[in-house]
């Protein structure tokens, strides 16, 4: 006898059964016996609560994780800033609400809107710092060491302020701005987007495209203007703010800043 | 991997009703293990009734263990099975004080043989097969009778019977393969020429 041919007499055995009677009797049983030591039937909700569970534990651990950690990521940068948003300078989530403005900074690709978040994120510190320190409970002789630190922090905020502001009207500047001038016979267009500005000359101007190139051509003057007024503007509204913040009229330095927040809005 | 997913949500889902006490799940166990763990004992222990009250008692534990310890993987509970049973019988063998030393059951105690074949000669020679066999692994020591059950009646892995009888894989091949020898040349023996 080869050793295939006993395994398979070995293997024919597993069609040994017990009785089926007995297999019957027994499950009842063995019913009775567990329920009797605290064995139930599940609710319908208990058990869609498993099957959840354990269809979310049954993803591969690795996948799980990644998936967590990304959502947690995302919900951070989109979440995260207007959650802490009101955390105050004296409170304790206020370095939630540092870092999170910092995290969205750094997730803007774009560096104007960069510029300008920062600039909105600075005016409302300053416009906090202001807040709070006119409160006559928190500004003590007790708390001298953090009204201090506080009026430091409030000059820096409001020197992050110009020193943002004045990087924006220079990309306003560089944006792509076609001026057309018409004289009698021609149209010279003069566009600053590349580094190599060009000037075209093309030949006899309509009469209706006459009236649009100077149209544009005042718009385009009258944006840049803007903005450089609008920087200015700001910038001796700050200067403003400044003085009233350190002759400790923080209200009106408070009221101040929001002008600010308002023109660079 | 979908087929993956399928059995580890299923094994997770069985684990964490088990562990809420839902008598639905346990009995789910029992009916997919019941015929398995009986016929384990019965060939271990060699007599029908007997093999009847250590299956229900096995499955009476399994459940008290489960309740009062840990039960990490659902994927055990096949051998944490086994390693019941396999207590319950060193128990019974203590009980009793004896081993089975002479046959699977007496002659007027027959098990059920659930034979699926429609010829008569097949039939008869199933029946002599398993007479012979019958009557020589009872004379196979203890461990090698125990492998055969597990791997050649009952179809368990190598890692399985590895995990149930806390040897090496390694170990459980050369133990099945003297085991192997050793039923052949008793067969050899016995066989008619």
């Amino acid at each position: 006898m080869t050793d295939q041919e006993l395994i398979a007499k070995l293997n024919s055995l597993n069609k040994i059964s017990p009785d089926q009677n007995w297999l019957k009797s027994n499950r009842e049983l063995l019913l009775s016996q567990i329920s009797n030591s605290g064995a139930e039937k599940l609710a319908v909700w208990k058990i869609i609560l498993i099957d959840f569970s354990s269809a979310l534990k049954s993803a591969s651990q690795p996948v799980y994780a990644l998936g967590v950690f990304v959502l947690l990521l995302v919900g951070s940068v989109f979440y995260s800033q207007q959650i802490f948003a009101q955390a105050k300078p004296n409170d304790s989530l206020y370095i939630a609400r540092i870092i999170s403005e910092k995290l969205k900074l750094n997730t803007t690709f774009n560096a104007q809107e960069r510029d300008m978040l920062a600039v909105q994120f600075a005016t409302s510190h300053a416009q906090d710092i202001s807040t709070v320190l006119s409160d006559p409970q928190f500004n003590t002789e007790e708390n001298k060491d953090q009204v201090e630190k506080l009026n430091h922090s409030f000059k820096e905020e409001v020197n992050t302020v110009k020193d943002r502001i004045s990087r924006l009207p220079a990309k306003v500047k560089k944006a792509p701005v076609a001026l057309l001038v018409a004289t009698g016979s021609e149209v010279i267009i003069a566009d600053n987007a590349k580094d190599g500005e060009r000037i075209e000359i093309a030949e006899k101007a309509q009469p209706t495209l006459e009236a649009t190139s100077s149209n544009l051509a005042a718009s385009s003057s009258v944006k840049i203007e803007n903005v450089e007024s609008d920087a200015n503007e700001a910038n001796v509204i700050l200067d403003e703010a400044t003085k009233l913040f350190d002759s400790k009229d923080y209200t009106k330095a408070s009221s101040k800043l929001k002008e600010v927040d308002e023109i660079i809005k | 991997m979908s087929l993956n997913l399928v059995e580890k949500f299923k094994d997770k889902q069985i684990l964490s009703r088990l562990k809420n006490r839902d008598k639905e799940a346990f009995i789910k166990i029992y009916d997919e293990n019941v015929e398995e763990i009986h016929r384990f004992v019965y060939f271990k222990i060699g007599n029908r009734e007997e093999a009847n009250d250590l299956t229900s008692m096995i499955f009476l534990k399994t459940w008290n263990y489960i309740q009062n310890k840990t039960l990490v993987d659902a994927k055990t509970l096949r051998a944490l099975l086994y390693k019941i049973s396999r207590t319950s019988i060193v128990d019974y063998y203590r009980e009793n004080g004896s081993k089975m030393t002479v046959s699977l059951d007496d002659e007027d105690n027959n098990i059920d043989v659930i034979d699926e074949t429609e010829n008569p000669s097949e039939r008869l020679d199933q029946q002599s097969n398993l007479a012979l066999i019958k009557r020589m692994l009872p004379l196979l020591k203890e461990e090698y009778r125990e492998v055969i059950i597990m791997k050649f009646i009952n179809d368990l892995s190598l890692d399985e019977i590895a995990d149930i009888s806390g040897k090496t894989k390694g170990n459980i091949r050369v133990l099945l393969h003297r085991s192997l020898n050793a039923l052949k040349e008793l067969v050899e023996k016995e066989r008619p020429l």
